[in-house]
């Protein structure tokens, strides 16, 4: 049994990014509500976006992989079936 | 001093160094590690049982420079203050040199008998569970455990590096992993140790967003986690097996985490629940760790 590889590529994205945008308004709404200086309030926020950059960066490079997989498998299913009898 | 005191200390001593390097949690540590070595390939008993050695040294030597560096916090927590320097059976100085030597003998050992990126990102571990996490996040900052856990995802690098000597995309979701499960995982615990984590002073989440906000944050990075695991799928690192494995075990691990949410909501007691997500949650890393292994071989 196969995978549909894109579909779940694309269903993980859209809840990686849905739960990402929480997380970051959840921290907002956090600091708002804690008594902390402005200064503390922008380490905070850097400290939240940190993460979510890399993520994205490593998002982009599983994009990358997951096409060239698909491809790889696209490729193996022809030559697979112009070698059949 | 007498024959007899010393046959007595011996065994103490033996056991508070050990306790030094916090074995339950390197446990975890060691299936992280080695668990991705068998994704990555099939290891020789040798890289295995050097790598475990040396990965358990290395994790041992920062726990015990932790234990020093957090020796004034942990005589306040009911947690903690049994711990060897807070109850005054081991100097803080001598905790210190030992965890150095250890981790010093575990960078050689590693370098040595598996590959220097392996010794590298060890010591790399090390360094930022240190110095990152304990000297600079822990005390000053809510999300430290949500930076801190890249400390703790240093593991699978490890193991990968181990088998392939290089860093690659499918470790970096290995890494990720460990890393996104660290807020769920930790934030239980800090939930019900909100009280002894506010008595010295760390500024644990749930002291300085509320619990509300935390179990929030739980229930996302949840979310977050689950879709991040079954991501190695679609560029053909592991198949159906896994895939399945990091569902169900993921399903099983935000059910927890919503339980304790409507809980919360409801002004209920949610304590038993979080005892169960916090002690699961071990169970789910060490589970879909397995569950990698498994999917590589079969």
């Amino acid at each position: 049994m196969s995978l549909p590889l894109t579909p779940i590529f694309w269903l993980a994205i859209a809840l990686i990014a849905v739960s990402q945008v929480a997380i970051l308004r959840s921290t907002v709404r956090a600091m708002r509500g804690a008594t902390s200086a402005s200064a503390r309030r922008g380490i905070e926020w850097a400290y939240a976006i940190v993460p979510a950059v890399a993520l994205v960066v490593a998002l982009a490079a599983t994009w990358q992989s997951t096409r060239t997989h698909a491809t790889r498998l696209d490729l193996e299913a022809r030559a697979s079936q112009t070698s059949a009898p | 001093m007498t024959a007899p005191a010393v046959a007595q200390r011996a065994p103490s001593l033996a056991r508070d160094l050990i306790a030094l390097t916090k074995p339950r949690i390197i446990s975890l540590l060691l299936l992280t590690t080695l668990a991705p070595m068998y994704v990555a390939g099939t290891p020789s008993w040798s890289v295995i049982l050097w790598t475990g050695i040396g990965g358990y040294l290395m994790a041992g030597g920062a726990n015990a420079v932790n234990m020093y560096l957090d020796r004034d916090i942990d005589n306040v927590m009911a947690r903690t203050k049994l711990r060897p320097i807070p109850s005054g059976r081991l100097g803080a100085r001598a905790v210190l040199a030992f965890g150095i030597a250890i981790a010093t003998a575990a960078t050689w050992m590693l370098g040595h008998f598996v590959n220097v990126l392996t010794s590298a990102l060890a010591l790399a571990g090390f360094y930022f569970y240190v110095f990152v996490y304990t000297r600079w996040l822990k005390r000053t900052t809510p999300q430290n455990i949500v930076l801190g856990g890249a400390a703790g995802a240093f593991p699978p690098l490890v193991g990968w590096a181990a088998v392939t000597g290089r860093v690659d995309l499918a470790s970096i979701y290995l890494f990720l992993i460990v890393f996104y499960w660290t807020p769920p995982h930790f934030w239980a615990l800090a939930l019900l140790k909100q009280h002894d984590y506010g008595r010295a002073g760390v500024p644990m989440a749930p002291n300085i967003w509320g619990e509300r906000e935390t179990i929030d944050q739980m229930l996302w990075y949840t979310v977050l986690l689950i879709a991040l695991s079954v991501l190695p799928v679609t560029f053909g690192v592991f198949g159906l097996f896994y895939f399945a494995s990091a569902l169900v075990l993921g399903g099983i691990l935000l059910r927890g985490v919503w339980q304790i949410r409507t809980l919360n909501t409801r002004g209920e007691s949610w304590i038993p629940v979080a005892w169960r997500v916090y002690k699961y949650s071990l169970l789910y890393l060490a589970l879909l760790f397995v569950a990698m292994g498994i999917d590589r071989h079969i």
